[in-house]
């Protein structure tokens, strides 16, 4: 009977779609939104996931998140380093200066100065030259995103698309002269500017109106320290706010959820998709089970049980919740993945959001069994002798 | 077959059905209806009994209660020796299944299924699995004149035609009742006697019964007995010659 119950379903067509179609969507929805969101607030903390060697963040107290900077004093390095536990720590600057293209255009870029000595902070992947190559003179490095699109060079015919950065070329950096000796790939940060990579002194140069110019002191603690414990005694010894990477992380996430819309404008859009889903699943299916309350009568004088008819209507409403999830959630990867091309925001689909997002669908089509359900196993079968 | 402790295997000559002093109403108070007041009556195997009377009179209502599909309020009903009403509901609904086969004045056929499906219903219910009851549907197709056209759907078929596949559905799982209300009011004269004459014919056997609810005096002569309802009662049962 089963079997029976999935051909009737699927004999149907009109409304087989109809719901197959709004669990489709709405599996987009409840996808895709989180999907987005969740990329956007790892774009919020790149700078710290990018950076991995660091497992200590010292900075001002007022500082708020990732994408805050408020500099320290050169000399606030020693003093951490002087803190017991810390096996190293070195300057980080972030600043945001103006670059002058080649055809005079100007464009905002983020400026990271790394440790002369070590480069610690340096980009994870250097897809052209070495991280190295920073030492040389007016050397700096590029994201890949940056060079093939807001640092690029305007093609001189019109139409034509730009013509991306490479090695050897040269950009102007506050009026200062920049060398390009490498393309890195690094995460977006959450407004998308280009990141150019050069050392703490050349940074310093590139930016001669500040007297401050750490903006956070990257730490590490020996082997055998928690990171937690010798982070707090470097807010105990300097004042400073030392945060773990967890605890930066988590700092930045806040900040956004506290001062964005972020999480209520998404969220809202999941739970629109949610109650739409619900809304129009539970209403086709519904519709779809009292055109058969007569034939589901008959099945009971013929001698079919309550559980047998449950289970028909179950069977019916896991089958289209699945082809409709599988829909959207193929549909939803299909999209993701064509965002992987580009220079755009890369959309990663977790298993954890797949799973929630089909706990979310199994739950539409289980409410919408049930209120089909009720009213089949209410049924009298003796309405199978009225005309 | 699945067989439980309380339903017995019935012997084989004993009455199909026996009612003694049925009673039946609906409703409360200023507003109850007594559908049934006192009902006697039996069917033998191999008889086909007819109820027949005026719209409103419990034909329904009886036939209903004889299928075990409503519960009395008084008297007995006795299928094959045995008070369907002692049973379990779920007891009653299986005896049901494997027992008794219907027939319904609108067909019932269910349009998405192929024919031989609509057919097989009652032994998939049963749980015979689905290769066995096609082709078991297949076999009764080709009782009712209809072999050839198993994966044809009931919309291609004519009034006529869908009731004797409807007829089929009836008798595939081999019942020992089997209960019509209205098989040929939707059908036109010729195609109703031709349908009365196949289900006398495949229905009434030595070991199985049939009862039709009616008023369509035009197959009152393919009856054995007719019992005549009014009022809830059956006011006479005659025999036909």
């Amino acid at each position: 009977m089963y079997k029976i119950a999935i051909t009737m379903l699927l004999g149907d067509k009109g409304k087989y779609l109809g719901i197959v179609s709004g669990i489709a969507l709405a599996s987009i929805l409840m996808i895709q939104q989180p999907s987005i969101l969740l990329t956007m607030l790892s774009h919020t903390y790149s700078l710290i996931t990018d950076i991995s060697l660091p497992d200590i963040w010292v900075m001002d107290p007022q500082v708020r998140s990732s994408e805050d900077s408020r500099a320290l004093l050169d000399t606030e390095v020693y003093r951490v380093r002087g803190v017991q536990g810390v096996q190293w720590a070195v300057p980080l600057h972030k600043g945001s200066q103006s670059v002058r293209l080649s055809n005079g255009e100007l464009e905002n870029a983020t400026i990271l100065g790394l440790d002369d000595a070590t480069l610690i902070g340096g980009p994870g992947e250097v897809a052209e030259g070495t991280l190295a190559d920073l030492r040389l003179p007016d050397a700096v490095i590029v994201d890949e995103s940056g060079a093939r699109n807001r640092l690029a060079r305007r093609s001189d015919i019109p139409g034509q698309p730009p013509i991306p950065l490479k090695v050897g070329d040269t950009l102007e950096i506050n009026e200062k002269r920049a060398v390009v000796v490498g393309i890195a790939r690094a995460t977006p940060t959450f407004r998308s500017d280009p990141i150019i990579y050069t050392t703490y002194n050349k940074a310093k140069n590139f930016n001669t109106s500040d007297r401050k110019m750490v903006t956070f002191v990257l730490a590490k603690a020996k082997p055998g320290e928690n990171p937690e414990d010798v982070a707090r005694r470097i807010t105990k010894a300097t004042g400073l706010a030392a945060l773990t990477v967890d605890q930066f992380k988590q700092k930045s996430l806040d900040f956004m959820f506290q001062h964005t819309g972020m999480l209520i404008n998404f969220g809202f859009v999941v739970v629109v998709g949610f109650v739409v889903g619900t809304a129009v699943t539970g209403q086709i299916f519904y519709n779809f089970t009292l055109d058969n309350l007569r034939y589901f009568g008959v099945f009971k004088a013929m001698g079919a049980t309550n559980r047998l008819l449950l289970g028909m209507i179950l069977l019916q409403a896991l089958l289209v919740g699945l082809i409709g999830f599988g829909i959207g959630a193929g549909l939803t990867s299909l999209f993701a993945l064509s965002t992987h091309s580009g220079d755009n925001i890369k959309l990663e689909l977790g298993l954890p959001l797949l799973a929630g997002s089909g706990a979310a669908v199994l739950l539409i089509v289980l409410v919408a069994a049930f209120i089909s359900a009720r009213k089949v196993l209410k049924l009298e079968p003796a309405v199978v002798f009225k005309s | 077959m699945h067989e439980t402790a309380n339903i017995q295997a019935p012997p084989v000559h004993a009455p199909v059905v026996v009612c003694q002093g049925l009673t039946k109403s609906y409703g409360s108070g200023e507003t109850r209806t007594q559908a049934l007041r006192g009902i006697d009556l039996s069917v033998s195997p191999g008889e086909l009994l007819m109820l027949v009377g005026p719209s409103g009179c419990g034909k329904t209502t009886l036939i209903s209660v004889i299928a075990g599909i409503l519960d009395q309020d008084g008297g007995t009903c006795q299928l094959f020796g045995q008070d369907v009403s002692r049973f379990s509901p779920r007891e009653r609904v299986r005896f049901r299944g494997k027992n008794i086969g219907f027939v319904f004045q609108a067909f019932n056929l269910v349009p998405t299924l192929t024919v031989a499906e609509n057919v097989a219903i009652p032994l998939l219910i049963n749980g015979t699995r689905r290769d066995e009851a096609l082709r078991r549907a297949t076999w009764q197709l080709e009782q009712v004149g209809l072999g050839g056209r198993e994966r044809d759907m009931p919309g291609q078929f004519s009034g006529g035609q869908q009731q004797r596949v409807a007829i089929a559905r009836a008798l595939v799982h081999d019942p020992r009742l089997v209960v019509c209300d209205e098989p040929t009011s939707a059908l036109d004269h010729k195609t109703g006697t031709k349908v009365l004459e196949m289900l006398k014919s495949l229905a009434v056997a030595d070991n199985r019964a049939l009862v039709i609810v009616t008023h369509d005096q035009r197959i009152f002569a393919y009856a054995d007995r007719i019992a005549h309802m009014d009022d809830g009662m059956i006011q006479e049962t005659v025999r036909q010659q």
